[in-house]
């Protein structure tokens, strides 16, 4: 059955407050962030820990904060993160109550303390970071690589203008995972459904004017749970830290399947 | 210790669902007008005899649209239904009494209406 309460060793504890600001401090200076920790090597439970930023000396971006936590407070503060420019996708978490990437999120479109927890509904490697490893794998399931039986051209496989756009707002998927885990089908059925990233991944393919491979790309999908678990919530759409539409990719599967049928 | 792959690779597509799918779409599209239909026929019968509810029922343009609101809102309910189990029960011995369940459930509320339309039309 779907699960509505946290396994035992996943409740969240209260933490510890590593660094509160002096009563008299400059009044704003002082960003109060609360952070999911969690140490598999402790055996502990999950717990949330408070963090004071100094905003003077501290980039805007939450990812910013994330930094100068672990740079000036506590080393041992983990996450993900590379480009700090939405590129990515490895430093995507729950900040505030929405997944997005820390990196282009500010600080300042947050009210009050800013908490942070890693992406819902995913095994937790450690703090921040959450095992993907099954989103990968779905990923790789969908073959996103381009199949072709023609031979292949001396130059490039040509394509039209009109087709090269037919995959703009696809092509732009950095694989963060907000989207499907954001999506409650993919939280209950994760393990069957493929999920509104790896669906828009699928479909970039499906669009592309030079594969040759659509059908059996469809006939891989066409299957009650891993394409039409999705109920069209819109989490999806919503949660996307790019401003795609997986939902829309996902319909544009659905008309696809229904038009051959 | 199965990979990951293999792992979502899983029993493979059962390439289906789309009749499912657009059989849902095309119920609920049919379900708009005929649940519209009998709301108005309720409300304008309200305070009505039974002698009068029965006749109206027994009108063959209405017990056509009432047959065909009994037909496709069980079909409507017996996919809504499992789509919920699908989604929620995921042991496969309860998943499959769940169904079995809804199955049995929308089909006795179909056969039960359509009989009692029926027995209204034939006047037995």
């Amino acid at each position: 059955m779907v699960e509505f309460t946290l396994p035992k060793n996943s409740k969240v504890t209260k933490g510890k407050s590593w660094n509160p600001p002096a009563k008299n401090a400059e009044p704003g200076r002082w960003r109060e962030y609360r952070l999911y920790r969690y140490d598999p090597d402790t055996g502990e439970n999950p717990r949330v820990d408070t963090y004071w930023v100094d905003m003077s000396d501290c980039g805007p971006m939450v990812l910013d904060a994330l930094i100068w936590i672990k740079n000036n407070i506590d080393p041992t503060l983990t996450f993900r993160r590379s480009c700090r420019e939405g590129v990515c996708g490895s430093c995507s978490m729950n900040v505030d109550g929405t997944n997005t990437l820390a990196c282009t999120m500010h600080a300042e479109d947050a009210k009050g303390a800013i908490a942070i927890y890693p992406l819902p509904h995913m095994p937790v490697i450690k703090d921040l970071v959450p095992d993907m490893t099954q989103f990968y794998a779905q990923h790789r399931a969908v073959e996103p690589w381009l199949k072709t039986d023609s031979p292949t051209p001396q130059k490039e496989w040509r394509q039209s203008r009109e087709d090269r756009e037919k995959l703009n707002g696809l092509y732009e998927c950095i694989m963060c995972a907000c989207c499907s885990t954001a999506c409650p089908s993919y939280w209950w059925n994760g393990d069957r459904y493929l999920g509104p990233a790896v669906l828009l991944q699928a479909d970039r393919w499906i669009e592309d004017s030079r594969d040759e491979r659509t059908g059996e790309r469809l006939d891989d999908l066409e299957d009650p749970f891993r394409l039409y678990r999705c109920h069209t919530i819109l989490n999806c759409t919503k949660a996307c830290p790019k401003g795609l539409n997986p939902a829309e990719a996902i319909a544009s599967l659905k008309r696809k399947m229904v038009e051959r049928a | 210790m199965a990979t990951p792959l293999k792992r979502v690779r899983g029993l493979g597509a059962a390439h289906g669902g789309t009749e499912t799918f657009w059989r849902q779409r095309v119920t609920a599209i049919a379900n708009i007008p005929l649940v519209i239909f009998l709301i108005l026929s309720i409300v304008c019968h309200i305070g009505a005899s039974y002698a009068e509810v029965k006749a109206y029922l027994a009108q063959p343009i209405v017990a056509v649209l009432m047959l065909a609101l009994i037909i496709s809102s069980a079909i409507h309910m017996r996919i809504g239904l499992k789509e919920i189990i699908d989604d929620y029960v995921h042991s496969e011995g309860c998943k499959i009494v769940a169904i079995i369940a809804t199955t049995f459930f929308a089909g006795a509320v179909a056969i039960a209406s359509t009989l009692s339309i029926l027995k209204i039309v034939l006047g037995s």
